[in-house]
């Protein structure tokens, strides 16, 4: 709890120093990584890993809002994911909806479902972590099932190939990582942030500051959850077929954890380089080492947690800690 | 009667899943812990059966007794090897579910190297193929067996905890771990062996699961975790006792769900969980904790 | 904290560890020439592990031999180029994960090069290929995905190699239980494509014979514990059970019918046929006794064949001459070599499109291990039928044998079951 109330008061120190330089920064930190990725595009062209890539960036972004700022960790997130691609699918087949449309609307699914589920955050710790998975596997059982095929088609899933774009859906995922950073960066240096992040250190106190702690923790809840189902949507669109299963794995939550938490979370860059290093190791891996890719894998990461327990980040954090 | 049989079977299961979630709730309560590979150890202790019963003929519920030695030891390496570093990182109930899935991506790779990914399994005419009469529905013996090595486990585990003083060091650890180091017990000692017995506890119920779920293989570890994780969730973390409540809940609503309307077996157990949790933020029989 | 010097220095380290990184991820790969390529290259992916690599991986062994087999007589013919052209193969590991296939799928098709274009197994993992096939206009060779979704009739970069369309695998299934009589069903089946397909074309044609099932449910495809869904079976009086799942549900199946001492006049499961080693290994010589399967390759048998080896010969050279060590999924990843061959051999023009016109063309006059191919419009696979087979026991076993249609019949069925 002390080193959280001492990065508390360094962040509060940061917002008042250098306020031109740290604009800048942030400005960057928003612009560059769609960049990169639009720039990547150019010189590698297997886009569809580029966009699955981009896609676990806003998943670790939009987790490290909700894990990163309040403690909730909601294992569970896949289901904002899966809302999110069955709110396009359904707006597209339905409502003949635009693709950009139906895309929003995928964004828009993942916030009703987690406004429906915001009673969850009265649990805490690894009761929030398993009731947010049990949501998610309930969603996943409802939106499979075949009584309900005349809806969501049921176990037979989804083909979307009439808005099916390529182009344009890597276009929205770059949008979209800049929208995920953004976000973050927006979070980090607000008042709301700040709220956050006092609510985190020690919620009763934060209360008696005059923070309304429900409301602040249901907002980052709905932004988070929003960005999973933006995430959702243009993963759908970009491989638009789709079986229910594949939208609700288990392993792109595990995943969008591990990557946060390997970047470390509760800051910027964090998440960006845990998804983006981590995920194109998992890729090198498999497509080097395809007999043996998960047992690297697996190796590779009790090794980091080993070395690294405390995310990447930590490595700068120590140095500067030691430098003062 | 469809009803009774589900109720039967439900109680049956549930005891199954209990056994099942033990270890977890053990691990976790003590430890902060969260142990994502512990349905790779369910699996684990499948396969031991399978190939101690293919090749030397044991009957499982030897390997119930021979399974409890190689886990203590286990359970004794993993805590000393990567347990007490993450238990010192920054947030480590978080730092331990990264690398415990780093090491149930490794179990299973092994796993699948060692045994092949074919599902293994034990003909179910061990426990022979007539059904017991309980109150006039035929139930299946294996049913029975399992259920009664989950009491028998559950017994044990409650005189460990109340009437041992290793037992008693691991309730205070679980409680406040604070104030169990100020009165000197050693916790690095309790959560070694805690762990060991966490790890037995799993290996045992997989001998089992292959008599309830049909068999075992590399990759079935994730689901077991999900559920082992909704169980203990359920009846409450640091409670053995809620976790066999929660355990039974759970099977109750599979059996009356696919008694009555199957399609909607998979959906029942996750909503009974989400409505519990609503009404009982820390499940059925867990400690209520100040929250805001 | 950080300070915004090191985060920019952060930045341009993650864009320098972008590009390495995937400069690393695109190395090495053959570049074709105008004339006839060095070799022909074949891309696939294979579940090394997780749930579907039980049936993926003695799939992918069976195209491996068909490859070694070509390899070893100096290659594969290509018409185009009128002479021998040896085989490379680009295998990846998608684990069973669909995220992790549709990406490996991409670096296929974008990195590697390839000219022939194979999915893993099934529809679960072949469906994300769909898509980037179409968008790389590379013919898909699908091995065993028979799902709905996949054909499409826009679609001309799929055909379907080793098995029919899963609407008609129990076709003869359901006119064997209106030919008995039976008239008391119960269909239990899988929530998924595959088997809910299956699970609605028994229905229809029982319906055309007037037979209404006494049970017909779904369930979840994680399902596995079915001793008290048999228990609610049981009470409808069933003379016929029917199961309709995957091999990890059929195994536990079986299991809780004998566990329960539940005896039916016909129950029937979709995979003993296809893993017949793996089940009898898992619920024993006689949890399978007297059950009907679909009857599939080596169990049928075609030695008449138009290319490659025939089902003696197959089971002579890969399995040693015992039928025993060949799984359906062995032959009909070897199948897949020959449809490759045939597209290959009869192609004037070596292009993607050019071999999909020879398979059309060749649909309905060709006749491999796996039986008569024939293609619909859309790709899908119509001919290579699987009749009824039911399992007798041995004194060593069980044994295979077809039972229906009669006229492919090599035993007569015995029900009601003993």
């Amino acid at each position: 709890m002390s080193s959280v109330a001492q990065r508390l008061r360094e962040g509060a120190g940061a917002v008042g120093r250098r306020p031109r330089r740290q604009m800048v920064g942030d400005v960057l930190l928003v612009v560059v990584p769609p960049a990169g990725f639009l720039v990547a595009s150019l010189v590698y062209n297997n886009q569809l890993l580029l966009l699955t890539m981009m896609v676990y960036v806003a998943l670790a972004q939009g987790l490290n809002v909700i894990f990163g700022f309040t403690g909730y960790l909601p294992f569970g997130y896949v289901g904002f994911f899966g809302a999110g691609a069955y709110g396009t699918a359904l707006s597209v087949h339905f409502l003949h909806a635009p693709i950009a449309l139906a895309v929003l609307l995928g964004g828009l699914a993942g916030l009703l479902v987690a406004a429906l589920l915001s009673p969850l955050l009265r649990l805490t710790g690894a009761y929030f972590a398993i009731a947010s998975l049990a949501a998610a596997e309930a969603l996943y059982y409802l939106i499979s099932n075949p009584q309900l095929t005349a809806v969501t088609n049921g176990p037979y899933g989804v083909n979307l190939a009439s808005v099916y774009n390529s182009g344009a859906a890597y276009l929205a995922a770059v949008v979209l990582v800049g929208v995920a950073m953004l976000c973050v960066v927006w979070v980090r240096r607000s008042h709301f942030g700040m709220s956050l992040r006092a609510i985190r250190a020690d919620p009763l106190a934060a209360r008696l500051a005059g923070v309304n702690v429900v409301r602040a923790r249901t907002f980052a809840w709905l932004i988070s959850a929003t960005l999973a189902g933006l995430a959702g949507a243009i993963y759908a669109w970009a491989v638009s077929v789709f079986y229910p299963e594949a939208v609700f794995d288990l392993s792109i939550s595990v995943f969008a954890i591990v990557f946060a938490l390997f970047g470390g979370v509760g800051t910027v860059l964090g998440p960006l380089l845990g998804a983006v290093i981590l995920y194109g190791v998992y890729n090198y891996i498999g497509v080097s080492q395809p007999q043996d890719f998960q047992l690297i894998y697996g190796v590779l990461i009790v090794l980091i947690v080993l070395f690294l327990p405390n995310g990447l980040l930590s490595i700068r954090l120590r140095r500067l800690w030691r430098g003062r | 009667m469809l009803w009774l049989f589900a109720l039967i079977a439900g109680v049956l299961f549930g005891l199954y899943y209990g056994l099942a979630a033990l270890g977890l709730n053990l691990i976790f309560g003590v430890m902060r812990m969260v142990n994502l590979a512990h349905g790779d150890v369910i699996m684990l202790g499948g396969f031991a059966a399978v190939l101690l019963f293919d090749h030397f003929g044991v009957n499982p519920l030897i390997t119930v007794l021979l399974v409890i030695p190689p886990s203590l030891l286990v359970g004794y390496l993993t805590y000393y090897l990567l347990g007490r570093r993450v238990q010192r990182s920054r947030d480590p109930e978080m730092m331990s579910l990264v690398m415990f899935f780093g090491v149930s991506q490794v179990i299973e790779a092994v796993a699948v190297i060692a045994f092949g990914n074919n599902e293994a399994s034990i003909t179910s005419a061990v426990f022979g193929t007539r059904p017991f009469s309980i109150a006039g529905q035929g139930v299946p013996g294996a049913w029975l067996v399992s259920a009664g090595v989950g009491l028998v486990a559950l017994v044990l585990l409650f005189l460990y905890l109340y009437r041992t003083s290793l037992g008693r060091a691991t309730r205070a650890i679980m409680s406040s771990p604070d104030e169990a180091r100020a009165v000197g017990v050693n916790p690095d000692r309790i959560s070694a062996l805690t762990f060991g017995i966490g790890v037995g506890l799993a290996a045992i119920a997989g001998i089992l699961s292959l008599f309830m779920i049909g068999g075992t293989t590399p990759s079935e570890g994730v689901d077991l975790t999900v559920t082992a994780f909704a169980v203990i969730v359920l009846g409450g973390l640091g409670s053995p006792m809620g976790t066999f409540l929660g355990g039974i809940v759970f099977g109750l609503a599979l059996m009356f769900t696919q008694t009555y309307a199957p399609v909607w077996s998979g959906f029942a157990p996750f909503a009974i969980l989400l409505v519990i949790m609503l009404l009982r933020p820390t499940g059925l029989l867990g400690r209520t904790v100040r929250s805001v | 904290m950080l300070i915004p010097r090191t985060r920019t220095v952060g930045l341009a380290a993650l864009s320098a560890l972008l590009t390495v990184g995937l400069a690393a991820c695109g190395a090495a790969s053959t570049t074709a020439s105008s004339g006839a390529p060095k070799d022909i290259v074949i891309g696939t992916l294979y579940s090394g592990s997780g749930s579907f690599a039980n049936s993926s991986l003695p799939e992918f062994q069976g195209l491996k031999f068909w490859i070694s087999q070509e390899n070893a007589g100096g290659g594969v013919y290509v018409k185009a180029f009128n002479k021998k052209i040896p085989i490379k193969l680009v295998a990846l590991n998608d684990q069973s994960s669909t995220t992790t296939a549709t990406t490996e799928y991409e670096q296929l098709v974008t990195q590697d090069n390839i000219n022939i274009f194979v999915p893993d197994f099934g529809s679960v993992l072949t469906l994300p290929a769909v898509t980037i096939a179409q968008e790389h206009h590379m013919l898909l060779f699908d091995q065993t995905a028979t799902g709905s979704p996949l054909f499409t009739p826009g679609n001309q970069y799929i055909v379907l190699c080793d098995l029919p369309l899963s609407a008609i695998w129990p076709d003869p299934l359901a006119h064997f239980i209106l030919a008995q009589h039976i008239s008391r069903v119960a269909i239990l089946y899988g929530a998924n494509d595959f088997d809910a397909t299956q699970a609605a074309t028994v229905k229809s044609v029982l319906a055309q014979g007037g037979v209404t099932p006494v049970y017909y449910q779904a369930v979840p495809t994680a399902t596995t514990s079915y001793g008290t869904l048999l228990h609610d079976i049981a009470a409808t009086n069933p003379q016929a059970v029917l199961e309709l799942g995957y091999a990890s549900n059929d195994i536990p199946f079986l299991q809780a019918v004998q566990q329960g001492g539940y005896h039916f006049g016909m129950v029937a499961t979709a995979f003993p046929g296809q893993e017949f080693t793996l089940i009898e290994n898992a619920v024993g010589k006689a949890g399978l006794s007297y059950t009907y399967t679909y009857g599939v390759p080596p169990y049928i048998k075609f030695n008449n064949v138009s290319e490659g080896l025939g089902t003696n010969a197959f089971i002579a050279k890969f399995g040693h001459g015992n039928i025993a060590n060949v799984s359906f999924e062995n032959v009909a990843g070897y199948n897949t070599g020959l449809i490759i061959q045939a597209a290959l051999g009869h192609a004037t023009k070596f292009t993607q499109l050019g071999m999909r016109a020879a398979l059309f063309a060749l649909s309905g006059h060709f006749t491999t291990l796996d039986g008569a191919f024939k293609l619909n419009s859309e790709g899908g696979q119509v001919g290579e039928l699987l009749p009824l087979a039911q399992l007798f026991p041995t004194a060593t076993g069980n044994e295979i044998k077809i039972v229906y249609p009669s006229a492919s019949a090599d035993h007569a069925p015995v029900y009601p079951a003993p």
